[in-house]
């Protein structure tokens, strides 16, 4: 991992259509949603665009997609968000965008974000 | 008017068994009514109705992917719903169930369902204090807190609409329905409570786009802020996300504490609120953090303070 960069999680952590919340740095105020669709990652700060500071989406730990596991939803209103491109197509943030974070993968698939998203994590904490 | 307050409110979910595990780690008992359907219970019989949203039982659906599908009133008397049906039948079909029960639509397209209240009779105490100058609510020996203590919502206490018209959402639940605005956050909408119960609220109105229309949230009461404090630390030791609180809010004096769900909208604890009768006159403060509560925290790790500076037993 190179310097600069924040280690979340293994590829393999993350199994096929699921998702799940990984702290950039202990006590950041926000985690990092890592979803995986047809074998790619996706990462978003996790914190809906509904209201100014945005707020935290999932409803019991690592639980951020909907029911149907097609969307990442937002379980304060509902609000549900494209997989690959963070935008909302449903609900109250219509037109708004999850922050996307970008993940890079070192060859023994170590998982790593910019250190930065740590305090963009903590401004929207 | 002698409506009560809400008995249940109906939910069509995507995730019937995630709702299902919440509904119990939030402190309601599950009661399955048929194949398909479970009502998920507060000590007095009220709460929720959960079936998958494809169900054919269910009331048709909102036109915003909102989950709720129908709210259902407890009314006191069968006088009470003749009076009801007599009403609403002037500009809209009502539908008289089997069981007496009414169904129609409000101005808005909320399902309603009226019936003679499910609600059982509750007899236990509040939480007791202990205060200087008063007399001991506990007696000597009596503890206040315990590891093993209940705390378990007591009653279904209000719901939170997202509304696209607040003007006619009012008068359709006053002119009509026979409630009153006990307090108005300008900007939001108005707190209302129905003829036959003195809570400070069972409904409030938020003001929103047409395509947010829906539950916004409801709440359960509890024993008291303690209570309220213990459910809700365990509920988030369970993995679940605080929302909002704990806190106290300033219109209702009633404590609060929310939580995201699987059911799309938020979840309540609340504890200790205003009880009114008709001399109260509402007031007004506009909509925002200082008018929405008396004081807000978050919860964090249990931590003490050790012997330090060296001998310190965790980080602050």
């Amino acid at each position: 991992m190179s310097a600069g960069q924040l280690r979340l999680c293994h590829r393999d952590d993350v199994p096929e259509g699921a998702a799940r919340g990984f702290l950039p740095r202990p006590g950041a105020a926000r985690n990092v949603i890592v979803v995986k669709r047809e074998g790619r990652l996706h990462g978003y700060i996790d914190s809906c665009p509904h209201y100014r500071g945005g707020t935290p989406m999932a409803w019991r730990r690592d639980a951020y997609l909907n029911g149907d596991g097609t969307h990442l939803a937002c379980h304060a209103h509902g609000a549900l968000f494209d997989i690959e491109t963070g935008a909302c197509v449903s609900g109250p943030c219509l037109g708004r965008k999850l922050t996307r974070v970008p993940l890079s993968e070192a060859p023994d698939g170590s998982i790593s974000v910019p250190a930065q998203v740590a305090g963009r994590a903590a401004r929207e904490g | 008017m002698r409506i009560i307050g809400p008995d249940y409110l109906v939910f069509g979910v995507d995730d019937l068994e995630g709702s299902k595990t919440y509904l119990e780690d939030f402190g309601l008992t599950p009661v399955q009514l048929d194949e398909t359907g479970w009502l998920y219970e507060t000590l007095d019989g009220t709460g929720v109705i959960i079936r998958h949203r494809d169900d054919p039982r269910l009331p048709v659906p909102l036109q915003t992917k909102n989950m709720l599908r129908q709210q259902v009133y407890g009314v006191e008397d069968a006088a009470t719903l003749d009076a009801i049906e007599a009403e609403m039948s002037k500009d809209r079909r009502v539908t008289r169930l089997s069981d007496g029960g009414l169904e129609f639509r409000d101005d808005l397209g909320f399902e309603l369902r009226f019936q003679v209240t499910i609600r059982r009779e509750l007899s236990m105490p509040a939480e007791k204090i202990n205060a200087p100058g008063a007399p001991a609510q506990r007696a000597a020996n009596e503890l206040g807190v315990t590891d093993d203590m209940a705390a378990l919502p007591r009653t279904l206490s209000h719901v939170v609409l997202f509304v696209p018209d607040i003007d006619k959402m009012v008068s359709f639940f006053c002119d009509r329905l026979g409630f009153v605005i006990t307090d108005v956050l300008s900007g939001a909408g108005p707190f209302l409570r129905p003829a036959a119960n003195d809570d400070h609220h069972t409904h409030f109105f938020i003001r929103t786009p047409a395509y947010m229309q829906g539950c916004e949230h409801l709440a359960f009461h509890m024993g008291g802020p303690t209570e309220l404090m213990v459910a809700g630390d365990r509920f988030v030791r369970k993995g679940y996300q605080s929302f909002w609180g704990p806190g106290r809010h300033k219109f209702g004096s009633n404590w609060f504490w929310y939580f995201n769900s699987p059911l799309g909208c938020h979840f309540e604890y609340d504890a200790d609120m205003d009880k009114h009768d008709d001399t109260w006159v509402a007031r007004e403060a506009p909509n925002g953090p200082e008018a929405s509560q008396m004081f807000l925290l978050q919860w964090r790790e249990k931590w003490a303070p050790g012997g330090g500076p060296e001998g310190g037993s965790g980080t602050p």
